[in-house]
């Protein structure tokens, strides 16, 4: 683990924390590195999205 | 006494109720019973409908546990696949420079809530998720649609935390690969 967060290393964590709690220094490297990095910004709120479109199927018939 | 009304849209949905159970149990035999006992289920007791939700979340909410009652027997017989093989190590890693980049940095969806009005992102999502390896799939929607803890996914399975987080992390990158290229590139 280096002193500065990678995507790498950000990308996994914003999957993670979507399935457990992240502590308290994976929270604050997240955290620092979103702030200036738009790439894990955009995969994080596709995370999101990703998990609110999955509360939405089946739709009530074949694509509608 | 069977309300004709009840029946005949517990039947327009069953299409779509087939495919998603289909999805998650990835075996027609399974899915056709989970989907059957559901409907039946309902229609045996139809006052059981208050009508207080949609009859839509009540018969998805229904069949989501037959689901997981079959998932839990069939747990008992087959024993999920877990040792990740090569490939599937690939795709975390081909997204990566050696040192940490995103080798093609992820770009702006636009507004999340536009894109779920969207009918179509919706057929796109569910072509990416059976092109999900199946058991990438079936871990990934007993997580996101069937909503079980991890912990119960991995006393379910069989598998160890970390096993599970990366297993759900993987799904996630191929989902959101699949509809970057085959949703957003276009819209």
């Amino acid at each position: 683990m280096g002193i500065k967060p990678t995507c790498k290393e950000v990308h996994r964590l914003v999957s993670e924390q979507m399935d457990r709690d992240l502590n308290i220094v994976e929270k604050a490297r997240m955290r620092v590195h979103l702030m200036i990095c738009d790439a894990c910004t955009n995969f994080s709120g596709q995370m999101k999205l990703i998990r609110r479109a999955m509360h939405h199927f089946p739709l009530d018939k074949d694509g509608k | 006494m069977t309300n004709p009304t009840l029946f005949q849209q517990l039947e327009a949905m069953r299409p779509a109720l087939l495919r998603f159970a289909l999805l998650q149990l990835r075996n027609p035999e399974l899915a056709e019973d989970a989907v059957q006992d559901a409907l039946v289920a309902i229609l045996e007791k139809p006052d059981q409908f208050a009508g207080n939700s949609s009859l839509r979340t009540y018969v998805i909410g229904i069949l989501k546990f037959k689901i997981i009652d079959s998932l839990r027997v069939a747990g008992r017989t087959v024993q999920i696949e877990t040792e990740p093989d090569q490939s599937e190590d690939d795709v975390i890693d081909h997204l990566f420079t050696a040192n940490g980049h995103t080798v093609d940095p992820p770009q702006a969806w636009g507004n999340p809530d536009a894109v779920l009005q969207q009918q179509d992102f919706f057929r796109v999502m569910e072509i990416c998720l059976e092109k999900l390896p199946a058991q990438n799939a079936r871990v990934f929607m007993m997580r996101e649609w069937l909503d079980l803890e991890t912990e119960e996914i991995c006393k379910e399975l069989q598998l160890s935390s970390s096993n599970l987080w990366v297993i759900l992390y993987r799904a996630r990158l191929r989902l959101r690969e699949c509809l970057d290229i085959n949703w957003f590139a276009n819209h």
